[in-house]
């Protein structure tokens, strides 16, 4: 078998095959499937109040409307399906559960409150301004301080608070190892809420098919198995008549990994109905109810000796979890992931966290890029920059000074995350290298301010988990989340392959890169491998492409069932050339003898053989076909790493944060693709830089959404995006299969601590603390009005 | 709600249709459920997000924000009418090899803004592309590669231009 550094697929560039349909307007997303007979198109009413009771709903003007079919409520549709929650088995969690559509009660803004069933989009969206529903509003609460406060009304009455997590760990003599260090910092960080605002937002579609007795879903989804599980679990059914399909999906970002309300929905109107049925959901209703995520408060206090080593570490994280858990994660994704990833890079032996979320009359929060990292990353590095300021040591310094270096590899982290390999040390160093950071130091007034503009830099060196396997999501509760992926790798009668992946691309390319993979493995030109994934009836059962999985858990499994069924073919082959399959390689799209270069078979004869084409038979004991199924668990975790190191200008005339210089390095182990590795470096670290310095979903507080629309909601243009310089190290992980470490949310966890620390640097002559995110003009600006003004009162 | 339909006339993509709508159906909704022409997509239904951008009468346009009645008789270049099944076009072949796109979902509007842009602007700098698309959102890409592939087939364009 070749060693995986004989590749000659595996770490180049190969033009996607996808872009040829998608530039051409061929491909299809959900909206645009062929539409089937008799579909009826449906729309949700939406609650316009945080918490109300609902005294009654009248729908008799909308029903009477010509081309609606029905209207129904959280009454009609509560013998279809059961109560909805994810399965969540960890101490110090509490079930709550919810009607997919509100009954009684409503509790965020942009809950379901009915469901209209049209024959048009233009009748079901005309309906619903004529549901007339009677509410009784209710006090509300929206954010955490609010929610944990003792006269905070209780979203969930059998849980008693607004509690719905809450778990704490600490090492070995924690208080007495934290006594030790000389000083004591304490810093109270924010993140604002954000959502993941894929250009395409959600829908979904239900198909009937009368004669199989069958029901095929169409979602967009990231996890089409999961979401398969859930709805069979849900509404009661076999998960045998159920298959899910993910059309050309138009972006991800984890908001597409989670199981929605409405995909039970359409499914039990269409078993109902017997008709297809669909539903497209607009902007607004993406940005009201589809997972938001982040709105963390995270304090971070630490004792550290005077040469700026960390002694002990001790963080607090709160989390929102909106109104109801979402599935399949429940809040407790990224608050688990947040308390488990901040000791990064460092050398932190003494460790301790709290960590609870709470439920507020917001839409559910779940998963997002990054998860939990960005938040782990600001508090952390955040507090590196304080350390420096406090005891007068460069904050590059402190970092080396903390970072693991590279002869302690491997690496059991003080949560038993095994790290290893990594480059965090020289990474942290090309990084400063590129920007020249000691040259900026050196020339660096005390003040900050150079031609009018504060400036300042910031660093942000981070691990990146990927490729989370059963392991690691066992240890954070996640019962209903299997963590292995699989494959089944076909040689067809013709020699050509079919690669069937368990996994569902939302564009990262995987249908080139798994090409790449098993052509590479099995001697063939990429073209001729295709990639089937994303559809529940072709693949094996897997977990799905989030939290940096694709390449680890899909890539490794599909090296491995490559392998497997190498394996056949040389036996076969060597049958056929009576030679010792051991020494057979395949090659150019044969199996070559190479001890006798003239004894050589295409795949394809080969294939025909196996498929019993031809008049040679099988030997004794071999099976028909040529494949293989393989099902692939990776480590706990894998750990890729990096560095951003940031160069800001902060106007005080306006605020404005302009990004000078950026430099990204990163580490994802074995690359597979060089120029998919780099779209998933850039498009994550604009997002943080969208994180960073201009998103946030903002509720008042009472619980209305305040933007639910990309004209108040901002995320990046292309002016908003710096000269990106990249470097990438390439540092194999020894634990998975092929090295391989996961790429795609290092960018965004690496920006917003990076941005905020330049920010928090430019200002720090002035004395602003920078300690949340995002750093819109308008609150910068005040920070410096406040800081000015301040000055001047003492100075007179 | 539904008021009497009208008569609407458009060329599209070169081929004449005309078809009965309701006045106040989407331009998009017409280019995509009327015209089965899906390669134009909706992100945002007002205004901003520029997935739905098409050429009318040779100038982008925003077709979500647009009732197709009031454009009866335009002249109308969908995304499906830049390269149709043959050769792509340069901008295409630009962003392809740039690594311009991965979901691909925004991909129609911003090729559409690109070939109106570098027609008006066949010699761009960096500052006026980004200027340029910011009537666009990628929420993938970061939009790095897109910038590299518009400054890119400018140079294609003009290259060809002299070849021809």
């Amino acid at each position: 078998m070749k060693a995986i550094e004989d590749f000659t697929l595996i770490g180049k560039t190969v033009l996607r095959r996808e872009d040829s349909y998608l530039m051409r307007g061929k491909a299809q997303f959900l909206d645009d499937l062929p539409e089937p007979k008799g579909l009826i198109h449906i729309a949700f009413v939406l609650s316009p109040y945080a918490r109300a009771d609902i005294l009654s709903v009248d729908a008799s003007a909308a029903k009477a409307l010509p081309g609606v079919i029905d209207v129904l409520t959280g009454k009609d549709l509560a013998g279809d399906i059961k109560t909805f929650a994810p399965v969540i088995e960890i101490d110090g969690y509490h079930d709550v559960r919810r009607p997919v559509v509100a009954i009684d009660r409503v509790n965020f803004v942009g809950e379901y409150v009915a469901v209209i069933l049209a024959e048009s989009p233009y009748a079901a969206q005309d309906a619903l301004d004529l549901v007339d529903i009677d509410y009784d509003p209710l006090p509300s609460v929206a954010g955490i301080k609010a929610a944990l406060s003792p006269d905070a009304p209780v979203l969930h009455d059998h849980l008693g608070d607004n509690l719905i997590f809450r778990t704490a760990f600490e090492t070995e003599d924690f208080d007495a190892r934290f006594a030790e260090g000389d000083v004591v910092l304490e810093e109270e960080f924010q993140l604002g809420r954000v959502t993941g605002v894929m250009i395409e937002p959600r829908g979904c579609m239900a198909w009937p098919d009368p004669i199989a007795t069958n029901m095929t879903l169409w979602t967009p989804t990231q996890i089409p198995h999961i979401v398969r599980t859930a709805i069979a679990d849900h509404l009661d059914i076999p998960e045998s008549v159920l298959r899910v399909v993910t059309p050309a999906v138009g972006g991800g970002f984890g908001t597409k990994a989670h199981v929605y309300p409405d995909e039970l929905i359409v499914v039990a109107l269409a078993r109902r109905y017997g008709r297809a049925v669909k539903w497209v959901q607009d902007r607004r209703e993406d940005l009201l109810t589809n997972a938001h995520a982040r709105e963390h408060i995270l304090k971070l206090r630490v004792a550290v000796a005077n040469d700026g080593e960390i002694r002990a570490a001790h963080l607090d994280v709160r989390t929102n979890c909106g109104a109801y858990p979402n599935h399949p994660y429940s809040p407790t994704l990224e608050a688990t992931a947040a308390v488990r990833m901040m000791p990064g890079p460092y050398r932190i032996r003494n460790y301790k966290y709290d960590v609870c979320s709470v439920t507020t009359n917001t839409a559910p929060t779940g998963a997002y890029r990054g998860t939990g990292q960005p938040s782990a990353f600001l508090a952390i590095e955040g507090m590196m920059d304080r350390i420096g300021r406090r005891l007068g040591l460069d904050p590059a310094d402190v970092r080396r000074r903390n970072v693991i270096q590279p002869e302690e590899f491997p690496y059991v982290n003080v949560v038993g995350v095994r790290y290893d390999t990594g480059s965090y040390s020289q990474s942290l160093e090309r990084g400063l290298e590129m920007v020249g950071y000691d040259a900026f130091r050196a020339a660096q007034p005390k003040d900050r301010l150079v031609d009018g503009k504060y400036r300042g830099i910031g660093i942000c060196n981070y691990t990146e988990v990927s490729g989370t396997g059963a392991p690691g999501w066992r240890v954070r509760g996640f019962a209903k989340m299997p963590g292995f992926d699989s494959s089944r790798v076909v040689v067809e009668p013709d020699g050509k392959i079919t690669v069937y992946v368990s996994q569902a691309d939302a564009g990262q390319g995987h249908y080139t890169t798994f090409a790449q993979i098993a052509a590479d493995r099995l001697g063939v030109s990429w073209e001729d491998v295709m990639v089937v994934e994303g559809d529940t009836a072709k693949t094996p059962y897997g977990t799905g492409t989030f939290a940096s999985r694709g390449s680890v858990v899909g890539g490794g499994t599909v090296i491995r069932c490559s392998d497997k069924v190498g394996v056949k073919i040389r036996r076969i082959a060597g049958y056929m050339l009576n030679a010792d399959p051991e020494r057979l390689v395949l090659k150019d799209g044969r199996v070559i003898d190479p001890e006798d270069a003239d004894r050589s078979l295409s795949l394809r004869e080969v294939a025909e053989t196996a498929y019993s084409m031809n008049n040679l038979g099988l030997p004794q004991g071999e099976e028909h076909g040529l494949e293989a199924t393989d099902y692939y668990d990776p480590p706990m975790v894998t750990m890729a790493n990096g560095t951003h190191v940031v160069q800001v200008a902060v106007d005080p005339e306006d605020g404005r944060v302009e990004i000078e210089r950026y430099a990204v390095v990163h580490d994802c182990g074995r690359v597979i693709n060089p120029k998919i590795v780099e779209g998933q470096v850039h498009g994550a670290t604009v997002q943080g830089i969208g994180e960073a310095l201009m998103e946030e979903i903002v509720y008042d507080d009472e619980g209305q959404h305040l933007n639910a629309n990309l004209l108040d909601y901002l995320i990046p243009t292309a002016m908003d995006v710096p000269n990106l310089e990249l470097s990438h190290i390439e540092t194999p992980s020894i634990d998975t299969v092929g090295g391989i470490k996961g790429a795609a949310e290092g960018g965004l966890t690496g920006a917003v601590p990076a941005i905020a620390n330049a920010v928090s640097d430019a200002l720090s002559g002035l004395g602003v603390n920078i300690t949340r995110v995002p750093l819109r003009p308008a609150y910068v600006f005040e920070q410096i009005r406040q800081a000015r003004a301040e000055r001047e009162s003492s100075e007179q | 709600m539904s008021a009497k339909k009208v008569t609407v006339r458009m060329k599209v993509n070169g081929k004449d249709y005309v078809r009965e709508v309701e006045p106040r159906y989407l331009m998009a909704d017409f280019l995509r459920h009327e015209l089965q022409l899906t390669g134009t997509h909706i992100g945002c239904e007002h205004g901003v997000c520029g997935a739905c951008t098409v050429l009318i009468n040779g100038k982008t346009g925003r077709s979500c924000l647009q009732f197709a009645a009031a454009l009866d008789g335009a002249e109308i270049t969908t995304v499906e009418g830049i390269a149709g099944d043959g050769p792509l076009h340069p901008v295409q072949e630009a962003f392809h090899d740039a690594h311009a796109l991965q979901c691909g979902y925004c991909t129609p509007g911003f090729l559409m803004t690109t070939i109106e842009f570098l027609k008006t602007n066949p010699e761009p700098d960096r500052d006026e592309i980004q200027q340029a698309l910011t009537n666009n959102m990628c929420r993938c890409t970061g939009y790095v590669n897109i910038i590299d592939a518009v400054e890119d087939a400018a140079k294609r364009l003009r290259e060809g231009a002299r070849e021809a």
